[in-house]
């Protein structure tokens, strides 16, 4: 089996030295200092000094919410620079000459970022283990929980490796995707509750499209589903409402947002990884030449 | 033919940078390319290497169109840039390593080949350095070695001197013409002309995007200068000399100087041999009798002076 060359090579730069180490020891650090405050602050609770499955659940969420903020502000930073960095190092050229196809090349460094980013949510499952001591929590709920973790990981991977190729520096690529992703997470809010409160002046009936593409609404529907306060469906207020589950009856056998958002995201990163692809080949034929072409096709 | 170009032109917006240039290169030669900055030597190797899309016209390399089989095309080049970049935290042999299994060369195969190119580009010792750690001119060896590493049958190479210091320039022309002997048809651009019109079997002069002369030096050189200068040492009798050169209908513009005689020549070798028999039964002590080298530098002033006077 051949493995991608530039997947390899990034590998190798990526895990030499210091840094690696550094990232995966600090990552783990402030989870463990997340995980220890959870668990310390439950048992000098007088009441709470008891097994209590009610524990492992405010540890885990604590611990997901955690993770998952530090996997948004990780990976943009990760992957930003994957090919603005070679084009400013001038070492694109290199590589373009070669036999290498576009899309490879562009896959090649994607995984590459995801797989450290990967090694970082692995690396947290011990400390996940914690939660197992009080009960409350299965096996299958963390999978569920990773699997999101990692498709969420992959989503702004791709984005930013689009802006990488997009643009010529890697600050700007950087800033973009951390934009791109601050619109996502709460933009789709700010919008959807402007659109509730003017479309359907907060007499709605169903949950918003828009906010399917939103990670934060994946992710919280993610939990609450887990925890079974919601029905699967859940509508936009539900979210974020916990102690009032499901109050829609529209919305109770609808299917789960994190599901959508997974599939959004998988589409998402197709069509941006395509689009990367078609971008970085230095011979693509432009769009107007295309045009051209069926123009005169078409007079033929 | 290996490489064909015909009538390639290449816009940037409303810049011709580029314009209906034409060139052939037959295999094994080693073509010089010749231009002032901004003339369009790296566009026109950047279109030829895939690297950038022509507006129009044709190259053709091997028989084989560049643009519609670019991956088959890039089997067969080995490009080397004017200016490029190294990955930090990578070997010597790790980064020619890397390269070679773009090309799918693997296990054994892939390191007798690494430690190939590193004896040719004299990096042997170097193979466990870090590629970051080398000097400009060790850099630009291993680029060369580089582009050497899937054997590829056309290197075209841009500026591959480019910020030597002399002793790192005698080295790479050491290994041009090595490859040169291992029959490899190379593409050459550089501004230190005299190595080029050592190394080069022919030559083309690029200046704003326009092909203005090609074709071997000699030819190049008739091509500018419409005679060739002969020059004459002589021990004594220079006056007897003049008045022998001057019985020669092809020699012309004698300037003498002290026991030396320069002289137009329009002839070919035989008129030339005819002359200097001439000198010696006319009991002329010749002491020297040569051709004056042509300069390449000075034809290149020459046909790239443009609108600037």
């Amino acid at each position: 089996m051949n493995i991608n060359p530039v997947l390899l090579k990034e590998l190798k730069v990526r895990m030499r030295g210091w840094r690696a180490a550094g990232i995966i020891a600090l990552y783990l650090l402030i989870l463990s200092m997340v995980a220890l405050f959870i668990i310390y602050t439950t048992f000098m609770n007088p009441y709470g000094s008891t097994i209590d499955p009610q524990v492992s659940i405010g540890a885990y969420t604590g611990l997901a919410i955690i993770q998952f903020i530090l996997i948004m502000f990780i990976v943009p930073a990760l992957t930003a620079g994957a090919i603005a960095g070679e084009r400013e190092k001038q070492t694109l050229d290199l590589v373009l000459c070669t036999r290498l196809r576009p899309i490879s090349i562009i896959t090649g460094k994607l995984f590459a970022s995801t797989s450290q980013t990967l090694l970082l949510i692995i690396s947290s499952l011990p400390i996940f283990s914690l939660v197992f001591l009080f009960g409350g929590i299965s096996i299958k709920e963390i999978i569920q929980l990773f699997a999101f973790y990692i498709m969420t990981a992959v989503t702004i991977g791709c984005i930013g490796i689009f802006f990488s190729t997009c643009l010529k520096r890697t600050t700007a690529a950087t800033v973009f995707t951390y934009g791109t992703l601050a619109f996502l997470a709460f933009g789709t809010i700010f919008i959807g509750v402007f659109y509730i409160r003017i479309v359907y002046q907060w007499d709605y009936k169903n949950f918003l499209p828009l906010l399917y593409t939103n990670p934060l609404v994946g992710f919280s529907s993610l939990l609450a589903g887990q925890f079974g306060y919601f029905g699967g469906g859940l509508d936009f207020f539900s979210i974020f409402y916990l102690g009032n589950p499901g109050s829609n009856p529209n919305t109770l056998n609808a299917i789960e947002p994190w599901v959508v958002n997974v599939i959004f995201d998988a589409v998402l990163s197709a069509v941006l990884l395509t689009l990367s692809a078609v971008k970085i080949n230095p011979v693509r034929k432009s769009i107007f030449s295309y045009l051209k072409f069926r123009k005169k096709a078409k007079k033929v | 033919m290996m490489l064909s170009i015909r009538n390639l032109n290449k816009k940037y917006g409303r810049f011709q940078a580029v314009t209906d240039l034409n060139l052939e290169v037959s295999e094994g030669e080693i073509f010089g390319f010749v231009g002032p900055n901004g003339a369009g030597k790296t566009t026109t190797m950047k279109i030829m290497c895939g690297l950038l899309r022509s507006t129009s016209g044709e190259i053709t390399l091997d028989g084989v169109d560049v643009i519609s089989h670019s991956k088959r095309i890039k089997e067969k080049i080995g490009y080397m840039p004017d200016f490029f970049g190294v990955y930090d935290d990578l070997k010597v042999n790790e980064y020619l390593e890397f390269y070679a299994s773009i090309y799918n060369i693997k296990g054994p195969a892939r390191k007798k080949i690494t430690d190939d190119l590193l004896e040719l580009v004299d990096l042997g010792q170097k193979r466990e350095a870090y590629v970051d750690s080398l000097s400009r001119g060790m850099k630009q060896r291993l680029c060369l070695a580089r582009s050497l590493v899937h054997n590829p049958r056309l290197l075209v190479l841009d500026e591959p001197a480019s910020g030597m210091d002399p002793r790192a320039r005698v080295e790479m022309k050491e290994i041009l013409k090595n490859l040169k002997g291992m029959g490899k048809t190379i593409i050459i651009s550089s501004h230190i002309l005299p190595e080029l019109s050592e190394l080069c079997t022919s030559i083309g002069i690029i200046d704003k995007g326009s092909m203005v002369i090609s074709g071997s030096v000699s030819e190049i050189m008739q091509q500018v200068y419409s005679k060739k200068v002969i020059r004459i040492k002589v021990r004594d009798r220079l006056a007897e000399a003049e008045l022998l050169l001057k019985e020669f209908p092809f020699v012309d513009k004698l300037v003498s100087g002290e026991n030396t005689i320069q002289a137009g020549f329009e002839g070919d070798e035989e008129d030339m041999s005819r002359v200097l028999s001439a000198l010696v039964t006319g009991g002329v002590p010749v002491v020297s009798f040569a051709q004056l080298d042509g300069n390449l530098e000075d034809v290149f002033m020459r046909v790239t002076k443009g609108d600037e006077e």
